[in-house]
């Protein structure tokens, strides 16, 4: 690689900023309001902070999106450092308003820098698993266009999976989607919702329910399994699971059941950030598979 | 949103209004390529799909030309009939030239010829007398009158008079239509998708077509009397029936004329036999092809639409000469890595599994024409509102809230009265749906529900569950696929492993279990396995039995269980268990249990 690439993304990665092997790369923090407070992820405010305020004080949470201001004084720090920017954006259907900043800034820089944003289709573990193949891919090439097109399977073959106790968390934040169908029922249930990589669309959809975490795990261990045979795909080429760490006996049921099921290159143990958590809400974990 | 997109917005909304309150309109017409009396709603639903998947939180700053591509790309995934899919292929060239946003009179022409070009080509046989005629015409009236304004709308709005003198013409280019006294219904639907864009609604009266039932009983009386006469059978009063027919009301063209003829006929007194017997046989000529237009061989059964989805760009025409091979009315829409395609054949199975040769297939459904074929014909033919339903017969309140919340379009609590199959035809008719899943709680009702089903008008699938909680199990597990296929899986009603419980009401021994008037006893996989004195015990012993790494067991209270709180009871036998309890309603057992 001779070119010096620096790669931006945000907080909503699903894994920690310490588990991204890469030395040139950048973040910004989501803001998170509750009430007229701002909070941005630290060690105090952190997911469990807020998911703990979710269970003890009902309160209520949202975010808001990255700063136009933010994101272009970081590129203005960097620019004169590196040749090239990738930014590695949550999926422009969930939100719009922070794809179209990215493209507002590619474009201010348009003249000093490439930037290739990268509309990852994907929020939470799958805006990570995007990232850390990518991080891959720029060791092989540094080829804009070949970049670009490889990002682009590589999101195309990126899926997620949430298992989200109470969907009203991501209800009232307003990216509930087509899983709006699994709200309501009269039994107590546990919704398994998805981001599908190769859905132009983009949103949230509903991929089933069960009673039990063992039944939503093997739901989604068997709608890998079904996706791997629509791709065509021997392996997972990387995996990330992660969600509230209070509910650690169900997440590390999924972990088990999907080493044992299906051949894994990578799997990644990863946190939730405080803005993660306004969607997953208390006991919310989720898993995203990258076939490329 | 800015005005423009809040512009395009309503304009789309006012075309999906006016499409549905005249789809009945364009279903009565749809006599090419096959009778089956749906256009109007394929297009309804074609254009009101394409507006509600347009997502709500689309950036403040989408210009028009890529909230246009949004509307297309979700026409195309949305399309239903021969008729959506041309429409979508129509909309799908006009915004790929929109794209650059420039709205000028000029490029809306490009645009339209594009759209044009687009619909023509994905078309296999394309055949003029059709929607692809008026969208023809559109773009030749366009070009000639373009310099006469300078706003393209109102450009458009000035071809509609054109387009209603070609919409009456198409008889003329597409002789089943002649035959049937109808012009073209997809495009007759499509000049109404352009009149809807029309801010004011009332800019013509569509007429009040005449039902295809009624129309055809006319012919079929003129033709008797007709028949009877050259026969030289005794006069009845048929004759005076027919000579007091208000011609003036019969909107289908070809039967007016019929019925027309026919009343000259009867009022023509000559004496020259000769010339009498030609014309009654040419006018008994006339009757049989009116009636033969609207009963023709159906060659190819199903109609079958599949969306496919690939990571790689699909080549189209490999795509297309896979797929021809298994029926006709072959319509491909699409780019890139999704297609939708459209076919008629008698091999849905062979076309899904050719189909997904090419990728993941996203969407897939399949209409049994005859079925609906006939369903047009009847006297009491449904005017189906939606796609699919599903629909849950079941006993007990309770279950009938649960079945709802979990999705059920409808349920029937039939309480103790198993439904007759009279009953389950109206039920299933009353759903107005295309296809109805259909699944109910009890093998028994099976047998009247298959017959109800072939009675009915639309096309049902049966699920042959056997209780309550497998029609639960339908419903949970993968929601994803209920909505996107008519087909179920027999293995998705067996996931829950549960018993009942029930109370004997004489002395019996049954499967080696001896059973005393007044024990409770538990049925599993529908034998009697345990017998006891006290409902807890009896219970408790069942789940100590059946028990393996279920961690949540649910109890269904049914209609007769009085003041009992059962979870309770257990809860302390089992403190390792989550127990919880929902009122069934059943009548026919005291609990359902079920172990996950």
């Amino acid at each position: 690689m001779d070119k010096r690439i620096l790669i931006i993304s945000a907080d909503n990665l699903g894994i920690g900023i310490d588990q991204v092997p890469y030395q040139h790369f950048e973040y910004l923090k989501y803001p998170v309001l509750i009430g007229e407070e701002e909070y941005r992820e630290s060690e105090t405010y952190s997911a469990k902070w807020l998911l703990e305020r979710f269970i003890k004080e009902k309160i209520a949470a949202k975010s808001s999106s990255l700063s136009r201001a933010e994101m272009t004084n970081l590129i203005e720090k960097n620019v004169n450092n590196y040749d090239l920017i990738i930014q590695v954006v949550m999926g422009s259907n969930m939100s719009a308003a922070t794809f179209n900043i990215a493209e507002e800034v590619k474009e201010k820089f348009r003249e000093r820098i490439p930037v290739i944003n990268i509309d990852s289709r994907q929020v939470t573990g799958g805006i990570g698993a995007v990232l850390l193949r990518l991080i891959d891919i720029i060791k092989t090439t540094d080829d804009v266009e070949g970049i670009k097109k490889q990002a682009e399977e590589l999101v195309v073959n990126t899926f997620s999976y949430y298992v989200t106790p109470d969907l009203n968390y991501l209800y009232r934040g307003g990216r509930i989607g087509k899983a709006k169908a699994l709200l309501g029922s009269v039994l107590r249930m546990l919704p398994v919702i998805g981001l599908m990589g190769d859905d132009p669309e983009g949103v949230v959809v509903p991929v089933g329910q069960g009673r039990t975490y063992k039944q939503v795990n093997s739901l989604i261990i068997n709608s890998i399994r079904e996706k791997m045979n629509e791709k065509k795909a021997d392996k997972i080429t990387i995996s990330i699971i992660s969600g509230d760490e209070s509910n650690s006996e169900a997440i590390n049921g999924l972990r088990q059941e999907l080493v044992s099921s299906v051949p894994v290159e990578k799997l990644v143990t990863g946190k939730l950030h405080l803005v993660e958590a306004i969607y997953m809400g208390p006991g919310g974990y989720g898993i995203t598979v990258c076939m490329k | 949103m800015t005005n423009e997109i809040a512009e395009i917005k309503n304009a789309f909304d006012n075309i999906s209004k006016y499409l549905w309150r005249h789809k009945e309109y364009v279903n009565r017409l749809n006599v090419f390529p096959v009778p089956d009396g749906d256009t109007g709603l394929n297009l309804a639903l074609t254009v009101q799909g394409a507006l509600s998947n347009i997502p709500g939180n689309l950036p403040d700053n989408i210009l028009a030309g890529e909230y246009l591509k949004l509307i297309s790309d979700n026409m195309l995934l949305n399309s239903r009939g021969c008729s959506g899919v041309i429409l979508s292929l129509f909309f799908e060239g006009i915004t790929e030239v929109l794209e650059n946003n420039d709205f000028s009179r000029e490029n809306i022409l490009k645009a339209i010829e594009k759209g044009c070009i687009t619909a023509y080509h994905g078309t296999d046989n394309p055949r003029e007398g059709t929607m692809l005629t008026l969208m023809s015409e559109l773009k030749k009236k366009y070009s000639e009158i373009m310099t006469t304004k300078e706003n393209p709308l109102e450009l458009i709005i000035d071809c509609i008079p054109h387009l209603r003198e070609i919409l009456e013409k198409t008889p003329d280019m597409l002789p089943v239509l002649k035959q049937a006294g109808v012009v073209d219904s997809g495009g007759a639907g499509f000049l109404i998708l352009l009149e809807g864009l029309e801010r004011e609604f009332n800019s013509r009266k569509i007429p009040e077509a005449l039902s295809l039932f009624a129309a055809l009983k006319i012919n079929s009386v003129v033709k008797n009397l007709l028949v009877k006469r050259s026969l030289r059978k005794k006069r009845s009063d048929t004759g005076t029936l027919v000579q007091n027919l208000g011609v003036g009301n019969i909107t289908n063209a070809r039967l007016h004329n019929i019925v027309h003829n026919v009343q000259q006929y009867l009022k023509n007194r000559t004496h020259n036999h000769n010339n009498k017997y030609q014309a009654r046989e040419a006018l008994i000529k006339d009757t049989k092809e009116f009636e033969s237009s609207w009963n023709p061989d159906i060659r190819y059964r199903y109609c079958t639409e599949l969306t496919v989805s690939s990571d790689k760009n699909i080549d189209s025409q490999v795509l297309r000469e896979q797929i021809i091979k298994h029926g006709d009315s072959l319509v491909i829409s699409g780019r890139g890595n999704t297609y939708k395609i459209h076919i008629h054949t008698n091999k849905p199975d062979s076309v899904i599994k050719d189909i997904s040769l090419f990728g993941n297939i996203i969407f897939r459904k399949v209409d049994d024409m005859k079925k609906q074929h006939r369903n047009f014909i009847s006297y009491d033919s449904i005017e189906y509102e939606k796609e699919q339903s599903i629909f849950c017969i079941v006993s007990g309140e309770g279950f009938k809230k649960i079945l709802q919340s979990l999705g059920a379009d409808y349920v029937y609590d039939y309480g103790k009265r198993k439904p007759s199959v009279k009953k389950l035809v109206d039920l299933l008719n009353s759903l107005k749906s295309k296809n109805i899943i259909a699944a109910p709680d009890d093998g028994d009702i099976l047998m009247s529900l298959k017959y109800a089903a072939s009675l009915c008008k639309a096309n049902v699938f049966i699920v042959e569950s056997k209780n309550a909680i497998s029609l639960i199990s339908l419903l949970m597990g993968k929601t994803n696929e209920i909505n996107k296929t008519n087909f179920l899986f027999s293995d998705r009603i067996n996931n829950i492993k549960h018993f009942i419980v029930s109370k004997a009401a004489k002395k019996s021994s049954v499967d080696g279990v001896a059973v005393k008037n007044g024990d409770f006893f538990v049925i599993y996989n529908g034998k009697i396995i345990l017998s006891g004195k006290t409902l807890k015990d009896v219970a408790a012993e069942a789940i100590n039995k059946l028990l393996n790494d279920e961690s949540i067991i649910t109890i269904y209270k049914g209609l007769h269980v009085k003041g009992n709180n059962l979870a309770a009871g257990l809860k302390n036998k089992f403190p390792g268990l989550e127990f919880e309890e929902y009122y069934g309603g059943q009548t026919q057992y005291l609990y359902y249990l079920t172990l996950e």
